[in-house]
């Protein structure tokens, strides 16, 4: 696909999901005039009513709304927080760097290990590494990262203290990014191997072991590219479940990103809150599509 | 040799500046805080911002209740009745703002007219309230209805004094200033140079906590000197650590549980009274590892509590769930016109026991035959706000000024603010009026019972645990004394070791 019909299809779909999105958060159950009267305690007068009515827009037809929030959207006017009073982009500005950081540095590790992990464990079938790579895979399915994540603080916190609970530098940000990626890791790594595993029943892959290249010189040569191109496929998938298990380390490790912030406005409903987070989402994943994409583009050129 | 005496000067000189650079260091240090709840902005205005500004040590009120729950002054001198509406408060010269201004009654007048304009909780008590500064100490006050006691009225936690500077800004009295505060993480206090003994006092870094266990983990791993709302279960393992404190202390909260009586199910006071009757709250109690079975609305050690637990009766409730037109179905659950008796239970995680009672309710209820539902919200005031529950575990200072009628008035009178019940009874209300034309205190303590009972009867609310709560201190605050539940975890006493 030529990057200029995957933008505008990107576009397209940016728009039609937050059409979607604006319909569905407009239309939860429970009033957010209402909710905020009660939490700041507010006179429940009709005024009251009124004025919070016609600052948030809520007066306003739901198209109309839509129009006018699209374009001071695009125009960096992301509204005003109904629960917190301070406006959004602010909000976002403040946490979602401390959320990004951590998903995307999560994913990051995860490829830098799963791409050795997966070549060892198709290089030796059965051996340490796919043994490894397996019993990895089974642990971090069954075991809550919210868990492991106390386990974790305890051992390393409490009985080693190699790590400081309340660190106030980037080192806080280490235990929950081994986390995040220690998920992704198994996941990627068994993607790496299989593709890897497809590579050496191929024929060629005969052809280069008869010129006399060992096992893993043939795997290395003639499967990393195409093992790579399915570990960028899965990487897209696996970047929603990154940015969704960022929410449970803010919880656990007390970090202050978007995801705490996101749930209490949940139960606010708070309106311009969920919106921006559906469109940073939105944004997040074709960052993350298109990335993945132009480097498999690079790696088979037949896809220009 | 003079080389030698030179090298042991240099070395001498050397360790002191280490010494003193080390004590230095040290003075320095901030006292590391840690809680499952941070106050939500500094607005005091806003929504419950007030408490949790008086519980950092910024805020301070006119009145307050001490450690032994007797009502004090704290900016005030004294109170004067001087009409059946309006009163005269003195204020106590020499106090300041942390800014350095004088404490005067056109000041604080500015910042109370602030609070009962964007604060309904204010108006609970006595209404709006109307003030005028009389001299730079003297602010008279009139209230919309009839108040008996209003230092209890200026005791509450609205009512927080301050001195409005704009854009929701305030400054304050208390102890510690604030010198920086992230949203949902963190607060920096540093000490208030006008109070009283400020260099005696270190800075403070109050750090909330998503999780109670993270939070004793920190405490553990010696990150906190001040661990504040330790979950019970991990109190025996603290205990075995020698360079940690764990202190309990009662506390005036309650455990309770609101019905939604706006709920189809629990409408019928009848499935309400049920429920009421099917706690066992010796279990509940038994389950958080603190505290003892609830008499009533307040603690047992207040004069207007109940005398005796609430009873818990299976054969009452099913009694009642029949009378209701519940049956036992296929499935063990209580049916009505095939309808199931299922309900949603909610609480938060701010409040660690009551998620450790959460399923030990849902277990209790099922004896009866009620399916529960349960879940665990981030936000329950919102949540409980909106009304998306059945039965929600709250917990509540139940008389935080000294005076009853403060929490039966805010939060089950008919249409108040936090009702989250939504109940409502005009014999109830009729009840609660008493309170404003009555100000002996014995008389006050037979209100109290008499709207306990009416409660009994209608079961808006059960009250099943009166807690203990624990804390967990560093050797830096191994005389820190807690008390007041958490209205006041910083103080100016608080009791650091230099």
């Amino acid at each position: 696909m030529h990057p200029v019909r995957l933008g505008i299809q990107s576009i397209t779909g940016m728009l039609a999901i937050s059409l979607a999105s604006f319909t569905v958060i407009n239309s939860m159950p429970a009033d957010p005039v209402a909710i905020a009267i009660r939490v700041w305690n507010l006179p429940a007068t009709d005024e009251t009513v009124a004025a919070l009515r016609a600052e948030w827009g809520l007066d306003q037809p739901l198209l109309f709304r839509y129009c006018d929030w699209l374009t001071r959207f695009l125009t960096g006017d992301w509204g005003r927080s109904f629960r917190t009073g301070e406006p959004v982009l602010g909000e976002f500005l403040e946490r979602l760097p401390i959320s990004l950081s951590l998903g995307m540095a999560g994913l990051a590790l995860a490829i830098v290990f799963a791409i050795p992990l997966g070549f060892f464990a198709a290089a030796h079938p059965k051996g340490v590494a796919d043994r490894f790579s397996r019993t990895l895979s089974v642990f971090v399915q069954a075991v809550p990262g919210f868990w492991l994540g106390l386990v974790l603080l305890w051992v390393l916190g409490v009985q080693l203290r190699w790590i400081r609970l309340l660190a106030q530098d980037w080192t806080a940000a280490v235990l929950p990014i081994l986390l995040i990626a220690l998920h992704s890791v198994a996941v990627l790594a068994r993607v790496y191997r299989r593709d890897l595993m497809e590579t050496a029943t191929q024929p060629y892959f005969r052809t280069a072991l008869a010129k006399g290249l060992s096992e893993r010189q043939a795997l290395w040569r003639h499967g990393r590219c195409g093992a790579l191109y399915a570990l960028l496929a899965a990487v897209r998938s696996e970047a929603g479940w990154v940015i969704g298990s960022t929410a449970t380390m803010e919880i656990l490790f007390g970090l202050p990103g978007i995801s705490q912030f996101l749930v209490q406005s949940i139960a606010a409903r708070d309106q311009m809150v969920l919106q921006a987070y559906v469109m940073v989402i939105v944004l997040w994943m074709l960052v993350m599509n298109g990335g993945a994409y132009l480097a498999m583009r690079f790696l088979d050129p037949r896809l220009a | 040799m003079p080389s030698k005496i030179l090298s042991g000067l240099t070395a001498a000189l050397l360790a002191a500046s280490v010494f003193v650079a080390a004590s230095a260091t040290a003075a320095a240090e901030p006292l590391r805080v840690g809680a499952t709840y941070i106050t939500s902005g500094t607005d005091p205005a806003k929504g419950s911002n007030g408490w949790a500004l008086t519980s950092h040590g910024v805020g301070e009120n006119l009145f307050t209740v001490d450690k032994e729950g007797k009502l004090v002054s704290e900016l005030a001198e004294k109170a004067e009745r001087t009409g059946d509406l309006t009163w005269t408060i003195t204020l106590k010269a020499d106090r300041r703002f942390s800014d350095g201004t004088p404490v005067t009654a056109k000041t604080l007048a500015a910042g109370f007219d602030n609070t009962f304009a964007n604060n309904k909780a204010a108006l609970a008590t006595g209404g709006k309230l109307n003030f005028e500064a009389a001299g730079d100490l003297t602010l008279k006050v009139t209230t919309e209805k009839p108040v008996p006691l209003i230092q209890s009225l200026f005791a509450e936690w609205p009512l927080i004094a301050y001195k409005p500077v704009g854009d929701g800004n305030a400054v304050f009295t208390g102890p510690y200033r604030i010198a920086g505060f992230k949203t949902d993480a963190s607060i920096k206090l540093e000490p208030n140079a006008y109070f009283a003994a400020s260099e005696k006092r270190s800075p403070v870094e109050f750090r909330k906590f998503g999780d109670a266990q993270t939070m004793t983990l920190a405490l553990e791993s010696g990150e906190l000197d001040l661990a504040f709302g330790l979950p019970s279960e991990v109190v025996t393992r603290l205990k075995a650590n020698p360079e940690l404190t764990t202190k309990s202390f009662p506390v005036g909260y309650q455990y309770l549980a609101f019905f939604n009586t706006t709920r189809p199910l629990l409408g019928d006071v009848k499935v309400r009274q049920a429920l009421d009757l099917a706690f066992d709250r010796k279990e509940l109690s038994a389950a958080i590892s603190g505290g003892e079975p609830a008499t009533g609305a307040f603690a047992s050690y207040f004069p207007f509590a109940g005398r005796q637990a609430r009873p818990t009766d299976l054969a009452k409730a099913a009694a009642l769930l029949d009378a209701a037109g519940w049956t036992k179905g296929a499935s063990g659950i209580l049916e009505k016109d095939g309808r199931p008796l299922r309900l949603l239970a909610i609480t938060y995680p701010q409040r660690p026991d009551l998620v450790t009672m959460l399923p030990v309710v849902k277990a209790e209820l099922a004896r009866i035959g009620i399916a529960v539902d349960t879940q665990v919200v981030e936000n329950i005031s919102q949540v409980a706000a909106a009304g998306d529950f059945d039965i929600t575990l709250w917990a509540q200072h139940t008389a935080p000024s000294g005076d009853p009628a403060f929490f039966l008035n805010s939060m089950l009178r008919s249409g108040a603010s936090l009702n989250y019940a939504k109940y409502a009874s005009p014999d109830f209300d009729a009840i609660l009026n008493r309170f404003a034309a009555e100000g002996d205190p014995a008389k006050r303590v037979a209100i109290a019972l008499d709207a306990q009972a009416r409660l009994f009867a209608d079961a808006p609310a059960s009250f099943l645990v009166s807690p203990v709560w624990y804390v967990g201190v560093s050797k830096r605050l191994k005389n820190y004394e807690p008390w007041g539940s958490d209205y006041h975890v910083l103080r100016a006493d608080i009791g650091e070791a230099k």
